[in-house]
């Protein structure tokens, strides 16, 4: 099963809007213009958005209409950007966020 | 600093209503909402509202939305959307992010309908991706495009809970169980009857014990829990699903009213999170109203009412309308907030557990326990009757107010009366002909018709399908029973589909005589 | 009002005291509890001490359950507790947006 949906019983056909690509960590993904960010990588199959900031841990769509903050991501360089509203735009570049940076903790002598 | 007559805060059904009553009475009116979209929730609500014509009923959510809109616009509201109110103040200064400024704003009067948040409960795991919102999973599918999930565990059976079951096995997901803490199923029956017809299980009394998965959701256990809420040990089930929905209640988000200087409702029965309103919406703090959600959680439709009813009190206030037409136009708005809060789902009877309808028939176990109405308990409703010829059969066990069915029958076959929380009724004086509207009608898709000698050892159902694929004339399948229990081979007979019908298409399987009274849902695989 | 005299008794390790309640600043049950006995009795002295509620999301997922801990602990009611203060910003605002406050000339 895909994650979108082509016909639903009662909204129809989903019109298909505008293909875009987009880098999440560097790999080129394709979405649809205007959609949220978040909406894009879930069609993808990615889950994970963010390791937070104290106990590393991985967080995604929690509420999914900007309340939650889970799905924070850095977007184009700017940290804490809520991907589950933020409409996905050509070209834009999406990271994974760590704390509330693109990169990865030092590992602590593991 | 500029000034508005009303600033409305929010754009969901209440704040619009209300800023759309308010601007018919000529007030200069600007509604505030954080989203990108106005609407509110309406536009993830895809299915049939509930209430009677002149609440909208059968109308599914997101167009009673359209409409909305389209009346805000020919009235002239102004909707500024991305707007993001930062601060109330009891002058009623408004301050709203917008853009990169904070911008400030006077209303002479302001209407807050900021709405609900959801609540949550903590279990291990519960903040593993995959974990959500039953908001976010309507959100995802009704409005984006996207499953949630493939298969998905639902804790919570309030309509929300169950709505968004119904929503998530229409997007084509799979709903592996339905679990709540509490003893009974706490939407309605008929919303719950939808799902278990489909085979989907319901675990009342059960709630999750952990979210398993390293990196996101791969399964989740649940177990029992006694009449405190307390684990029994031995009880756990584990499945496997990707996703896990909460949908354990709603809770006002009244902070920019506590902020304001509101008095907090903290009468007894009332727990401090809404605030204290009089009939109109009006709080402590003259000029300043609460509608909707924010105001107590109710429907989408009575939150309609109250927008327009504190619009107009709004208009009177500042003399934008006289007293008496006022208090006319708003009685007349009343008596239709009243009708809707009546039956057992009614505000007064939150937390009062019912053993009767108001007719006095016991309510059937199995839907409160388990979803559906049992084949024994069925025969007790006064809408579920067998007769010689074609004749709707209404599964309707609970008072809630809801009457298109009654509306629906070109040849009055189906009486409600003027309660509109009564059970429906057949008229065997007036002849049905089979044209099954109030099948389409009937917002819980609880209105079935039968004919039991539709050919010799042979019954016909016809059931309302909002599913895809839609099955075809001719194919043969399975016929379901009230909890999605296989029963018998079930041959599709007729399919009906109509403008008329909005998207409820009318299946008709014809089955054995003896399982008329049971097959109540169809599947294709046999 | 908030009785000041009330011991909450002794601190008793759960075995969920290491689940993560507020999920932005990332604040345990444990945490929550150990505060209470610490003498914090309002939710807005938890939130002062500990930042429950204080991060991206301003409290709206963790709020209930915070107070639902607060109460247990303290054996009263949930409904009892006074709510937190509810104050300006409602909504996170970034500090350049609040910094250029007062009109552009001054920015």
């Amino acid at each position: 099963m895909e994650y979108r949906i082509r016909e639903h019983p009662i909204l129809g056909e989903i019109e298909e809007t505008k293909k875009v690509r987009f880098t999440y960590d560097g790999k080129t993904m394709e979405g649809r213009e205007g959609e949220p960010v978040a909406m894009a990588l879930k069609a993808a199959g990615v889950q994970i958005h963010r390791y937070t900031r104290k106990k590393h841990e991985p967080r995604g769509i929690f509420c999914a209409i900007g309340r939650c903050t889970d799905c924070v991501m850095v977007v184009d360089g700017v940290p804490n950007v809520r991907t589950c509203v933020t409409p996905l735009k050509e070209g834009m570049r999406v990271e994974t966020q760590y704390g509330i940076s693109a990169r990865p903790p030092e590992k602590e002598g593991k | 600093m500029k000034r508005y007559d009303v600033i409305v805060i929010g754009a969901g059904p209440a704040g619009l209503s209300a800023a759309v009553q308010a601007a018919e009475q000529g007030m200069s009116v600007i509604v505030f909402d954080e989203n990108e979209k106005p609407g509110g929730q309406l536009f993830k609500q895809i299915h049939k509202f509930f209430g009677s014509k002149e609440h909208k009923a059968k109308v599914r959510g997101f167009r009673i939305g359209q409409q909305l809109l389209e009346e805000a616009g020919r009235a002239g509201v102004e909707v500024k959307l991305n707007a993001v109110v930062t601060g109330l103040y009891m002058e009623k200064e408004v301050v709203v992010k917008i853009g990169g400024a904070m911008e400030h704003f006077k209303g002479d009067s302001v209407i807050v309908a900021t709405g609900a948040a959801e609540k949550m409960v903590h279990f291990e795991g519960w903040t593993l991706p995959g974990v959500i919102g039953a908001g976010a999973a309507q959100t995802m599918m009704n409005l984006h495009g996207i499953r949630p999930g493939r298969k998905v565990l639902m804790l919570g059976t309030g309509n929300v809970g169950l709505v968004v079951s119904y929503q998530l096995l229409q997007a084509g997901c799979e709903v592996t169980a339905l679990a709540d803490a509490a003893p009974t199923v706490g939407g309605y029956g008929v919303h719950a009857a939808k799902v278990a017809r489909t085979g989907v299980p319901f675990y009342l009394s059960h709630t999750i014990v952990k979210a398993e998965g390293t990196d996101h959701v791969t399964g989740v256990t649940i177990a029992r829990v006694d009449e405190n809420f307390a684990f029994v040990p031995g009880t756990e089930k584990h499945f496997d699903v990707d996703t896990i929905c909460l949908a354990v209640g709603l809770s006002p988000m009244a902070q920019l009213l506590k902020m304001a200087g509101c008095v907090m409702d903290e009468r007894a029965g009332h727990d401090g999170t809404t605030p204290l309103c009089d009939e109109n919406g009006a709080t402590s703090v003259p000029g300043i109203y609460a509608v909707g959600d924010v105001s107590g959680i109710e429907e989408a439709s009575s939150a309609m009412i109250e927008g327009r009813i504190a619009g107009l009190a709004a208009a009177a206030y500042l003399g934008f309308m006289d007293e008496k037409k006022c208090r006319e136009a708003i009685s007349c708005q009343k008596k239709a907030l009243m009708s809707l809060r009546r039956g057992m789902f009614a505000p007064q009877n939150k937390g009062r557990k019912l053993m009767t309808t108001e007719e006095g028939i016991p309510l059937s176990e199995h839907l409160l326990k388990e979803g559906y109405v049992g084949d024994e308990e069925i025969g007790r409703f006064p809408g579920v009757r067998r007769s010689v010829g074609i004749h709707p059969v209404m599964e309707c066990t609970q008072n809630i107010p809801c009457n298109p069915c009654q509306d629906a029958c070109p040849h009055h076959c189906i009486r409600v009366g003027d309660d509109i929380t009564a059970l429906p009724q057949v008229d065997d004086t007036k002849k049905c002909v089979g044209c099954g509207l109030c099948v389409a009608s009937c917002s819980g898709q609880a209105v079935f018709l039968l004919e039991e000698n539709y050919a010799p050892g042979f019954a016909a159902v016809t059931i309302p399908y909002e599913f895809l694929p839609l099955p075809e004339k001719g194919e043969k399948g399975t016929g379901l029973g009230r909890r999605g229990e296989p029963l018998c081979e079930a041959e599709v007979v007729q399919v009906k589909t109509s403008g008329a019908f909005d998207k409820t298409n009318l299946v008709t399987l014809k089955i054995p005589g003896d399982m008329a009274m049971r097959v109540r849902f169809y599947r294709k695989e046999v | 009002m908030t009785d000041r005299t009330k011991d909450p008794g002794m601190f008793v390790p759960e075995p969920d005291d290491d689940r993560i309640i507020c999920r932005c600043e990332e604040i345990t049950k444990g945490e929550i509890r150990r505060a209470v006995h610490a003498g914090m009795f309002t939710l807005t002295e938890i939130r002062r001490f500990l930042r429950t509620g204080m991060g991206l999301c301003q409290g709206q997922t963790c709020g209930g359950m915070v107070r639902q801990i607060v109460a247990k602990e303290l054996q009263v009611p949930p409904d009892t507790l006074e709510p937190a203060t509810a104050r300006a910003p409602m909504r996170p605002v970034e500090m350049w947006v609040l910094a250029r406050e007062g009109g552009e000339e001054d920015a």
